[in-house]
């Protein structure tokens, strides 16, 4: 099988992880211009929530459902007590203070599990590969590009079939003109936040399995969700799923050519993309 | 009366004088001015131009890498290599800040990160020049020479320190220049009405490209210090914790003030020195610090200061002092007028 064809879906399966990484991000923003330099902490707290669920030999499955969860709580918490004070701040405040808040999060992941990462192990009923003729694939990279095109579908439908999409999609066309027409905006973005944060965390769980846990997973993972948003175009939701594949499959392609590279190639795409559509692929004016 | 501008001067001189009087290790107060240099530079960004660059880092780190690279290849004096830091810091800063301020705000913030990950990733690829995941080690530190003579020598922390200190001190009195200049009016003016300034006719991209510019250059200069101070320059002076770092400093220390991140830049290294020897998870004090600063003390330490200062004489003219730039203390400047954005 061609090697250029293996990395093609791997670098599917990895541009899915992206697109949940980052289309909470976007979500989030698009509806209250708040941007979330906390969100990698968010896929970092789910990769070590896993972690620590599979070191009490609880079942992978169980994480799956449990730690998106757990860590949208943590989500919902933190929007309550901390950021919604400060959106009526100039941006600058809401960048410092997630930053202010993910230093302390990524030193307590420190105290607890230390500063050296680890493995974790792939569920046992996904180990091994599958075999299709010629065509050899580990069965749980089969699986993450399955589930998390399950999850692109769902997203897609709450957002364009539900009440609270048509609210989150208004919301971020026009904070204030939804607000007039009487919806709890901050109501709606607290749950918002919560789901997005929940996606981050569910990506995280996600690459446990491939990538391992690092305390510092989370800086890279927010490099990358922007990078994301940037080249899909912020506040889209078809932007983070376009964004998050093509740069799923620059890196995987290019660990292949040029192995050091691979993480490199993944800004000299955003820089080419930016340079012939300031706006993103598939962003409006901002 | 003296003006406030010299005032502050005097007070910056002052503190680098002070520094051996009551600090035990030279290494530690060279690198107190040496990321003053940098939190100044980012101040120059952030509190008179209203851009937050996540970006600081790759100039640090080209800084470093350069003076690096030419003193452990090529046969050029260290001042030309300081030199050369300085002018790669302010082409690295140009061509960042050429495709950055295309973007205004948020998207702004997150090309200057992207770009800050950007850089890393390339120093990481490209071990021949940059020594990869090791950096470059074992940078000379000669003493200044001229013919077999002597004329600064560098050997000790504290003779390097004194070399640093008159740096520093040029380099605060220029950027000092450069704020008070009609060219730094104008950036408080973008700062404050981004539309307005446009409407009045000024390039904002030019302007904010300059000021990309000097503050990359600054930075770039403190990088090569640092790299000079410690022998190596270090992958780990490119990572986003350099431009977290940077950037963290400024904000402690307040925005809108030269002197300000001379304050924060102490307090972020002094109280680091001396918490991580206790308790090496002290970053997580420092991001709550972060926190309380976004959420109510947006002056930073030096808004701290002058309210402390303010209570201390208790006047009217006090509050009027401390009118919310807070840069000059005169109050005599047009563009303070909306007192937008920054405290």
């Amino acid at each position: 099988m061609s090697i250029y064809l293996l990395q093609t879906i791997n670098g599917i399966g990895i541009g899915m992880l992206y697109f949940l990484l980052a289309v909470g991000l976007s979500i989030v923003f698009g509806l209250l211009r708040f941007v979330n330099f906390a969100h990698g902490t968010f896929y970092l707290l789910g990769a070590y929530f896993c972690y620590q669920m599979a070191q009490w030999g609880m079942s992978f499955w169980l994480s799956l459902v449990v730690v998106p969860l757990a860590v949208g709580a943590v989500g919902w918490v933190t929007e309550k007590l901390i950021l919604r004070h400060v959106y009526s701040k100039p941006h600058e405040f809401h960048i410092l203070i997630t930053v202010g808040f993910a230093l302390v999060i990524q030193e307590v992941v420190i105290m607890i599990w230390g500063p050296l990462g680890d493995s974790v192990a792939v569920p046992e009923t996904l180990n091994g590969v599958v075999m299709w003729g010629s065509f050899i694939y580990p069965k749980y990279r089969l699986f993450v590009i399955g589930f998390t095109a399950v999850l692109a579908v769902i997203i897609w439908w709450v957002l364009e079939g539900t009440r609270l999409g048509s609210v989150v999609r208004a919301g971020s066309e026009s904070t204030e003109m939804v607000s007039l027409l009487g919806m709890n905006v901050f109501g709606i973005f607290s749950l918002v936040f919560a789901l997005g944060v929940g996606l981050a965390a569910l990506a995280g769980v996600l690459a446990a399995p491939i990538r391992g846990v690092s305390p510092f997973m989370g800086v890279e993972a927010l490099g990358v969700a922007f990078v994301v948003v940037v080249v899909g175009g912020l506040g889209s939701f078809s932007g983070a799923l376009v964004g998050g594949l093509l740069i799923g499959i620059v890196q995987s392609l290019m660990s292949t050519i040029w192995p050091p590279g691979a993480s490199l190639m993944i800004y000299v795409a955003m820089a080419a993309v930016l340079l012939l559509r300031p706006n993103g692929l598939l962003g409006r004016q901002v | 009366m003296i003006s406030s501008k010299n005032f502050q001067f005097l007070t910056a001189a002052v503190i680098v004088v002070a520094m051996p009087l009551f600090m035990k290790s030279g290494s530690l107060a060279s690198e107190v001015l040496i990321y003053a240099l940098a939190a100044m530079a980012c101040n120059l960004l952030l509190g008179y131009t209203g851009l937050l660059s996540f970006g600081q880092g790759v100039f640090f780190g080209l800084g470093s890498y350069t003076l690096g690279i030419v003193l452990t290849r090529l046969p050029i004096s260290m001042p030309l290599a300081l030199l050369g830091a300085v002018v790669v810091g302010g082409i690295g800063a140009a061509i960042v800040g050429w495709v950055a301020i295309r973007q205004r705000g948020t998207y702004f913030v997150m090309l200057t990160l992207a770009f800050a990950q950007m850089f890393y990733f390339l120093a990481y690829s490209l071990p021949d020049l940059t020594g990869g995941d090791n950096g470059l080690m074992d940078i000379p530190r000669k003493s200044i020479s001229v013919a077999g003579q002597t004329l600064i020598p560098l050997e000790t922390p504290w003779q390097f320190y004194g070399f640093v200190a008159v740096l520093f001190l040029i380099v605060y009195w220029m950027l000092r220049t450069v704020c008070d200049s009609i060219f730094g009016r104008t950036l408080l003016a973008v700062r404050d009405n981004e539309e307005r300034a446009a409407a009045v006719g000024y390039n904002l991209r030019l302007l904010k490209l300059q000021a990309f510019v000097i503050s990359g250059a600054v930075t770039g200069l403190a990088g090569a210090l640092h790299a000079l101070m410690t022998g190596i320059a270090p992958l780990s002076n490119a990572e986003y914790h350099t431009s977290e770092m940077i950037l963290v400093m400024t904000v402690i220390g307040g925005t809108g003030n030269l002197l300000a991140s001379l304050l924060g830049a102490a307090f972020y290294v002094l109280l680091g020195d001396w918490l991580s020897t206790l308790w090496p998870r002290w970053l997580l004090i420092l991001g709550v610090v972060l926190m309380i600063v976004s959420l109510g003390m947006q002056g930073g330490l030096w808004g701290l200061c002058q309210k402390l200062a303010q209570l201390a004489r208790g006047s009217r003219q006090a509050r009027q002092d401390d009118d919310k730039s807070g840069a000059q203390g005169t109050g005599a400047n047009g563009t303070n007028g909306t007192n937008g954005g920054h405290a």
